[in-house]
């Protein structure tokens, strides 16, 4: 070994190990956080097929590339596929999982402002990938 | 040894228990929902800045490094094994 003192190099290693662990804690429990479905959540069925997507309320309400939605309300997404492997985005509330068929991918979110919001195939599917669009509709009913 | 090691574990439970505190006291409220977009976004904001902060610094270093112990450099002496010519 050196004759050099270490003690910086240490340090070094120190805040490393300290950064790392706060990123760690802070990714694992936003996670947690976000992963955590309210008991109250509406659950609305969706599924993605070759170029569109469907959705059913929890009453059998059907609809197809439009979601209308309530401000203020907790919905969980219950994904799934008819054919090929979709991708469920709702960018403007992050909300971005994969419709896989044979398989429910569930996400929930919570809609906080009224208006209309994209829905877009974030998985390349097809030809008319680029257009397998939808529309979220948030109503303001509770104003 | 064992006092940076000791530091170590200091500056980990440091970084740690704000986190921890937060777990326990998630998802309690009724009614009230979490807003998602806040939270992914604060978190990504959050990573950036440790990202950044780390990335200045070690490139930094990395610059200071490569500058100071040029073999142009005035302040430079050569090592040991330079200076006896021998390894």
């Amino acid at each position: 070994m050196s004759g050099h003192s270490t003690w910086p190099e240490w340090v070094y290693v120190g805040v490393v190990i300290a950064l790392l662990c706060y990123v760690g804690a802070e990714a694992w429990n936003i996670e947690r956080i976000v992963e955590h479905v309210p008991e109250d959540a509406e659950i609305i069925k969706v599924t993605g097929q070759q170029w569109l997507w469907t959705f059913e309320h929890e009453d059998g309400t059907k609809e197809i590339g439009e979601l209308h939605v309530e401000k203020g309300k907790a919905y969980k997404f219950e994904i799934t596929s008819k054919d090929v492997i979709h991708s469920f985005n709702i960018h403007d509330y992050v909300v971005l999982l994969d419709a896989v068929p044979g398989k429910i991918n569930t996400v929930w979110f919570s809609p906080t402002e009224a208006g209309e919001f994209d829905i877009q195939c974030r998985e390349y599917c097809g030809l008319i990938h680029y257009n397998m669009r939808g529309t979220l509709i948030v109503e303001d009913n509770g104003a | 040894m064992k006092l940076i090691i000791g530091l170590g574990v200091i500056l980990g439970l440091i970084a740690v228990l704000p986190a921890a505190e937060q777990v326990f006291a998630a998802g309690s409220e009724v009614g009230e929902y979490l807003d998602r977009k806040a939270a992914i976004w604060g978190l990504f904001y959050r990573l950036m800045i440790i990202a950044f902060t780390v990335g200045t610094v070690v490139s930094g270093l990395i610059v200071w490094l490569v500058l100071r112990f040029r073999e142009s450099n005035p302040k430079a002496k050569p090592t040991s094994y330079e200076a006896s010519g021998s390894w």
